[in-house]
């Protein structure tokens, strides 16, 4: 069903995203946060037509690094461009969010930035929204329906579980007992993270010898993660690798690991990309990797809000748009690279 | 004198109602350790993994003790979870980055939780506000005070222990969580010594009669002479005190604060309490049934997880062991 077309229009998109990329031209050879840069440039080039771009970003509670991470860079975006007239709003839930982007409709900005809490529940007040002719750009967790946004800028999860099968399997070359602990039961995010683990184990250790021996939700939570891994712990005798949906999260995951003494069993990544997980990758031990899901990816959407209320576009493409989607890679951090990524780390 | 002896019997009666829900809710622990016993024969039984679940019920545990004095006064604390959480990264924040005190952390903590405590027991006592709602405020004031306290971030505890998890002092803060007093952790003991005083306060001290008696008839209470609004006022006092070291539990264990952390322990605190037999309409209540409560919770999480059960399983197999207990308990408990 629309998982094909999703996969289509995904990769579709990556190409594009790619290619924007690609044709910049520069030596930053740093394709996840080239997306950002992409952006940026190209406004400092297109501005000075005088007129001011009233954008409203509408997320979900900020009661998580990630999350955080998103509010404050959209604002370091927004204050990046003088002709920007910017408002952050802050929702405690869907519900909330959705009275609070029908209020915002009737300010009348020129872009919404949303960032929905439930991409279903929000999609009829997006859609409101374009109908009224503000022009919507999504990010991260998808709306349903295609007229709810003009633009999407979204990580890639399923990515995110590829990266992740693929170095745990290269680690342990096919042979081992492996954990999931996943986030939040029931969310895309969580679904698309263990269906790229799932499938990518089956396809690149196909004889087996790579087992998922528990996969349990720990809700992106640190003390859930704890308890969930205090009893997988007792269940399981031989643990290889820990795959966790969040850098978050994960700190709880190794505290478990850590009280029981069974750090030198075992190693762990994470998702996100934390300070708290760059700094323990880079000490080396329990915590191995972490993936690159860059928050960042806020502020290549104010950006892009702008230069759809400028009407401008990437100069990049030809005639100078605003893509439909723009996928942004996932990167894979381990102790060779830490470096390198550190100045996209997040507290 | 029909009266007194009345009285007399429907006290006996209730007593015995009591007995039966705690003997029913001991068969439930007993039925899931078996039932673990058999499905994960090598993992399940072991000193190990029974080490593990009752490390997992202090937390919870202590909470559930003070609601259950709150819910014997037939009221209720939606706060409690939210309570953890700011206390903790209120303690963090208060040690600071070089701090090297465990004490400053637990005495913060603590009292940081007893006054938000105390502001639920104010409005309530006091201010006359409901029970449900003054709480339910607190739910969310208390959440946004952790997420405010420290810019929505975690605060690291570690520093206590001087950066590392190894060996912490009798009496550190991590101790509290990691360490071992003949083979049993610390948490374990201070859970099960915040029972028993519970128990004896709530079973053979006046002030746990006058508890009951609030829950009971508030009204019959007062006219007997019970200071109904100060009893009132110390349940919920009590409840955030508590609160305040399953605070210390939490993060000894967690080694850091997190502004998350707690997220709706108060309904597995309140679920523990209930199916342990104390009444939600108050004037009843078992200290050795929440005790109980608060086990089978921790038996069903660990061996659902150990069953490597997918979520959506574990939470209808979850509510149906919740109902079965509740309804075991339901024909003895009429009167």
């Amino acid at each position: 069903m629309s998982r094909k077309r999703l996969a289509i229009s995904v990769g579709a998109a990556l190409v594009l995203a790619l290619g924007a990329t690609a044709c910049m031209g520069d030596d930053d050879d740093d394709s996840a946060a080239t997306t950002t840069d992409t952006a940026t440039e190209t406004t400092s080039a297109g501005g000075g037509s005088g007129e001011t771009v009233k954008i409203i970003a509408s997320v979900p509670p900020t009661d998580h690094g990630w999350l955080g991470a998103i509010s404050k860079d959209a604002q370091a975006a927004a204050e990046k461009h003088d002709d920007v007239d910017f408002e952050l709003l802050q929702a405690a839930d869907a519900d909330s969010q959705a009275q609070q982007i029908q209020q915002a409709i009737s300010q009348k900005p020129d872009v919404l930035v949303v960032l929905p809490q439930d991409g279903a529940a929000l999609t009829p007040v997006a859609q409101q929204a374009e109908r009224a002719g503000i022009r919507v750009v999504n990010v991260d967790r998808l709306f349903t329906a295609p007229d709810a946004a003009t633009a999407t800028i979204l990580g890639d999860n399923y990515q995110i579980g590829v990266l992740a099968a693929t170095y745990i399997a290269d680690q342990l070359k096919c042979q081992g007992n492996v954990v999931e602990i996943q986030g939040l039961a029931g969310i895309s995010v969580t679904e698309d993270r263990t269906k790229g683990f799932t499938d990518t184990i089956k396809q690149k250790c196909p004889d087996g010898g790579l087992k998922i021996v528990a996969s349990q939700p720990g809700d992106f939570n640190p003390d859930k993660g704890l308890t969930v891994m205090e009893n997988i712990l007792q269940a399981q005798s031989d643990i290889d690798a820990v795959y966790t949906h969040d850098d978050d999260m994960a700190q709880g995951v190794v505290q478990a690991i850590r009280n029981a003494g069974r750090d030198d069993e075992m190693f762990l990544t994470g998702v996100g990309g934390s300070q708290d997980a760059m700094q323990q990758i880079k000490e080396g031990g329990l915590y191995r990797a972490t993936f690159l899901y860059n928050p960042n990816m806020a502020a290549s959407a104010v950006n892009m809000a702008r230069l759809i209320g400028l009407g401008e576009g990437f100069e990049e493409l030809v005639p100078p748009e605003v893509p439909r989607q723009v996928v942004v890679p996932a990167a894979v951090v381990t102790k060779d690279n830490v470096e390198d990524y550190e100045q996209y780390a997040f507290d | 004198m029909t009266d007194t002896a009345q009285t007399w019997r429907g006290a006996l009666g209730r007593a015995k109602a009591l007995e039966f829900q705690e003997y029913a809710l001991a068969i439930v622990v007993v039925l899931l350790f078996i039932a673990g016993a058999i499905l994960k024969p090598d993992t399940f039984p072991t000193w190990d993994n029974i080490r593990n679940m009752l490390t997992q019920s202090s937390v919870v545990g202590v909470l559930a003790i003070g609601m259950t004095f709150v819910i014997a006064t037939a009221g209720i604390d939606l706060s409690v979870g939210s309570i953890v959480a700011a206390a903790g990264v209120f303690g963090g924040i208060m040690v600071g980055t070089d701090g090297t005190s465990s004490l400053v952390f637990i005495l913060a903590a603590i009292l940081f939780a007893t006054f938000l405590g105390t502001c639920n027991a104010t409005a309530i006592a006091y201010g006359r506000v409901v029970p449900f709602i003054a709480t339910l405020a607190m739910f969310s004031i208390a959440r946004g005070l952790a997420l405010l306290l420290n810019d929505k971030l975690p605060v690291s505890l570690l520093d206590l222990n001087g950066g590392s998890f190894g060996d912490p002092r009798p009496f550190s803060l991590l101790w509290f969580g990691v360490g071992r007093i003949f083979g049993i952790p610390v948490s374990v003991f201070v859970f099960l010594a915040i029972a028993i005083l519970g128990w004896i306060v709530l079973n053979r001290t006046r002030y746990g009669r006058y508890v009951i008696a609030v829950g009971g008839n508030r009204e019959a209470a007062r006219i007997a002479g019970v200071p109904v609004r100060r009893i009132i006022f110390s349940v919920y006092v009590l409840s955030g005190f508590l609160a305040g070291i399953s605070t210390v539990l939490l993060c000894a264990r967690l080694g850091s604060a997190s502004p998350v952390s707690g997220n709706l322990y108060e309904l597995d605190a309140i679920g523990a309490v209930v199916i342990g037999g104390t009444s939600l309409a108050g004037g009843r209540a078992s200290i050795v049934g929440t005790f109980l409560g608060v086990l089978t919770f921790a038996l069903i999480f660990s061996l659902m997880t150990q069953l490597n059960m997918s979520t959506e399983i574990q939470q209808v197999t979850k509510g149906l062991i919740v109902l079965g207990a509740v309804l075991l308990q339901r024909p003895e408990a009429r009167y």
